[in-house]
């Protein structure tokens, strides 16, 4: 079976190389037989990096331990779900992942431009070929996945504990799907750089493949944030781990660039900021690689460490340097004859968004490879911990929330003092009412009445716009409220969809202040019938259940939740688990979760003689609305990422009249616009 | 792209207030990132600083109070794998150099036990051992290390 999956990643790496050639070739030569070919030959590839996939999930399923990859991550205790999982749990697994991913991806973007944009795609296409060339020289002569060991061994090393839990199965591929497919507008960017055509066409048929690629970012730090917080059992969510920053830092790139790729659609301008916005998020997925695989920078999750860093870093040199090189060969062409006006305008209002999310990406960054250059430089290495990133990143979100205030409600080019009065009089009143209420209510830290005040402003500026669409529709179409709310979302999804997804983002931020400001905690070693308090609930150990099975051996600890008058809540059930394969234990935590608070329980140990239990206790104030606010930004990145009847139209028209200069009917027909 | 003249105090004020943010969050908030060896033969200059030492737990020296939440045992260096060639050097019993922690206040963590590679963060007292606030444990993805290669 091994020689199946090595022939099949032979194979692939050949394909790729052609596919690059024919691709330049039929481009240039105008030759359209070598470009079909070319696809043809993407296809190809993605078939015979399935075939990998395939092999290697059939010997995990079958616990074929000749395979050294399956003897180190699997066992045969191992549950089916996490025999799956395992294809990610491992650095040859995950990078086949990675490049099956980008293979797919490829082919799907071949598919959509059979027959649109003829003079970038073929380039487009032999960039990804590219890159899936880079991660098919890994897998073929760095990291295989198929090597054999010497003897075969009886039984498995098993994957590691901490990643038996379903997170495993969606937390990497949901991540991974953000990092590859960033790769598809990355590659038109490169493209519209390669063949000179600078207008927004790149940026146009890359929209969906931004936002999806965005979406699976997002989920990917909220799963990993989840796991983290269901899982590890510190109470806390996230621990700016550089492992982390390499997930968080594309994200706030993607979402920089969605922002600004509509003011080049719009004005025409920021052309030089798009193009390397998407070069840096691309270069972003291929650094957090680097530095999760390098060993470079320590971080909690240590990885496998391997040879694989080197070629990474020559890797992300190579295209950084080749990237910025055609941007300064191309810099001519790609300067805007349109400036910006006014401090108030919409385009102002994203220009400064933009800054301030790659400033945080930048201080992200900085934070993270610190250590690094503090030795390069003192001799000495230096660490930066979260109290860094929070005193950084803290007053530059809230400078990012007012902006997301008024962003969406501001006019593009500039706006007058009426405009200005009329938006924004009700958002301001509801903001400064909150702050208020808030210090009446005894709050007194500044951060935490700002960012309040503050995320109630942006939730009135959403307000008011879904107020005033919905009263112009009642007013030109005659429609019951309730009926013109729903069309106005259905009709021009992207901006009530962005809206939305905007809300979800302030609900996340009011659930983060909360939960960093006013988490308390409790450490307590009790005898069975004693108990303690947290906040206003107190607990009760009522003992331990033991479970044995053949994977895993459990101590479940039963804890009495009571009210101050001595009801009953709940009993809540953590446990300690012991994997018996890697004499390791591990912590189950019992979370009794509600929209004020959550209540965290951690059985911390149990003494030997099992007469002592040592609990960890966290109550957490409003971390469920980080998990609601992460529900409405999917929600809203559906509603966004939508087909939309009208868009399609906009689009058949654009294409007909071959013109670049066409708006989007959506756009035009929103109020507050030009 | 032109942007005129005033957009650049506002550009520059963002750029400014980021970079000034880095630089002080930098100077408050910065640890030591040191090895047990590097800890040991610069003891003097390094009392009461932030520190953050990495080193292997020694087998033996680990004592545990579950009612008072008191972790104490003793780190030594951890054996350098790439000058051996690869091979890992065992850690022996009587290695010089080690140093001992004190955690209190903290459960013991799920990972820790004799031989494993942990992170301790904390301040070195006057005894020269490490007051810790936190240890942490390093999550290898992998258990058994490979040998060959």
């Amino acid at each position: 079976m091994h020689q199946l999956g090595n022939l099949a990643l032979a194979i692939a790496l050949i394909l790729a190389v052609y596919s690059i050639v024919a691709n330049i070739y039929g481009a240039r030569r105008l030759a359209p037989d070598f470009v079909v070919s070319a696809r043809h030959a993407l296809w190809a590839m993605c078939a015979m990096v399935t075939i990998a996939v395939v092999v290697l999930w059939v010997a995990l399923l079958r616990s074929d331990f000749a395979l050294e990859y399956v003897a180190a991550y699997s066992s045969t205790t191992l549950p089916t779900v996490y025999k799956i999982a395992s294809l990610w749990g491992g650095q040859q697994g995950s990078l086949l992942f990675w490049t099956w991913l980008l293979s797919i991806f490829t082919s799907i973007a071949a598919f959509q431009n059979r027959r649109r944009n003829p003079e970038i795609a073929p380039y487009a296409l032999a960039v990804l070929a590219g890159v899936a060339i880079f991660f098919l020289l890994m897998l073929n002569f760095v990291t295989r996945p198929f090597d054999l060991l010497a003897t075969v061994p009886a039984e498995g090393s098993d994957l590691n504990p901490l990643l038996q839990n379903y997170w495993m199965a969606i937390h990497p591929p949901s991540l991974y799907t953000g990092y590859v497919s960033a790769t598809v507008p990355f590659a038109f960017g490169a493209a519209a750089l390669l063949t000179g055509r600078l207008d927004d066409g790149w940026i146009r048929s890359t929209r969906r493949w931004a936002i999806f690629s965005w979406f699976f970012l997002t989920l990917g730090n909220m799963f990993g944030a989840r796991w983290a917080y269901e899982v590890l059992g510190w109470g806390g969510y996230w621990a700016w781990d550089p492992v982390e920053n390499a997930a968080f830092m594309p994200w706030l790139v993607m979402t920089a660039y969605l922002h600004s790729v509509m003011i080049q659609e719009r004005k025409d301008m920021l052309k030089v900021w798009n193009l390397s916005l998407i070069g840096l998020a691309f270069g972003l997925t291929l650094f957090g690689t680097f530095i999760t695989r390098s060993g470079v920078i320590s971080s909690v999750h240590s990885f496998t460490q391997s040879g694989l860093g080197p070629y990474f870093l020559s890797f992300l040199i190579t295209v950084t340097l080749a990237y910025a090189a055609l941007l300064i060969f191309r810099s001519k062409q790609l300067r805007s004859p349109a400036e910006f006006e006014s401090y108030l305008s919409r385009e102002a209002a994203f220009l400064f968004n933009n800054l301030m999310l790659v400033g945080i990406a930048f201080a992200v960054f900085w934070g993270t490879i610190f250590p690094v250059l503090s030795e390069a430089v003192r001799g000495v290495k230096i660490t930066v911990g979260p109290p860094f990133f929070n005193r950084v990143n803290g007053p530059l979100a809230l400078g990012l929330v007012f902006l997301m205030g008024i962003g969406p409600l501001i006019a593009w080019r500039r706006t007058t003092r009426d405009n200005l009065v009329r938006s924004f009089t009700a958002p301001v009143a509801i903001g400064v009412a909150t702050g208020i209420v808030a210090a009446a209510a005894g709050l007194r830290q500044w951060y935490v009445l700002t960012a309040f005040s503050l995320a109630a402003f942006v939730m009135g500026t959403v307000l008011v716009e879904f107020r005033r669409g919905m009263n112009a529709r009642r007013h030109t179409v005659g429609e019951p409220r309730a009926r013109a709310l729903v069309n106005l979302v259905a009709k021009n999804n992207r901006r009530y969809g962005g809206y939305i997804i905007h809300v979800g983002v302030i609900v996340a931020f009011v659930g983060i202040v909360g939960s960093s400001f006013f988490r308390t905690e409790v450490k307590k070693s009790v005898r069975d019938g004693e108990s303690f308090t947290i906040g206003s609930y107190t607990l009760r150990y009522l003992g331990l259940a033991e479970v044995d099975t053949p994977h895993l051996e459990s101590a479940t600890a039963r804890l009495q939740v009571l009210r101050p008058d001595g009801r009953e809540i709940t009993v809540m059930s953590p446990a300690k688990l012991f994997f018996k394969r890697q004499q390791q234990p591990a912590t189950k935590v019992a979370i009794r979760s509600t929209p004020l608070s959550d209540l965290y329980v951690v059985l911390a140990g149990i003494d030997d003689s099992g007469q002592i239990a040592t609990f960890d206790v966290f109550l957490t104030p409003l971390v469920f609305w980080l998990w609601a606010g992460g529900l409405l930004m999917v929600l809203g990145t559906v509603i966004v990422i939508w087909p939309n009847v009208r868009e399609r139209a906009a689009i058949a028209t654009a294409l007909s009249r071959a013109s670049t200069g066409t708006r989007e009917l959506a756009d035009i027909a929103a109020p507050g616009g030009d | 792209m032109r942007i005129r003249p005033r957009f650049f105090i506002g550009v520059g004020l963002i750029v400014l207030a980021v970079g000034y943010l880095i630089f002080s969050a930098i100077r408050t908030t910065s640890e030591y990132y040191l090895t047990v060896s590097e800890v040991a033969s610069r003891q003097s200059e390094l009392g009461g600083q932030a520190l953050r030492v990495a080193g292997r737990v020694k087998a033996g020296t680990i004592n545990w109070d579950p009612n008072t939440l008191t972790l104490r045992f003793e780190i030594v260096p951890i054996p350098d794998v790439d000058a051996a060639g690869g091979a890992v050097k065992p850690v022996v019993a009587s290695d010089p150099v080690s140093l001992r922690v004190v955690c209190a206040g903290e459960p013991k963590p799920d990972m820790f036990a004799p031989g494993r590679d942990v992170i301790v963060e904390g301040k070195l007292g006057p005894g020269g051992a490490i007051a810790a606030t936190q240890v942490m444990t390093s999550c290898p993805s992998k258990y058994k290390p490979k040998q060959s290669q």
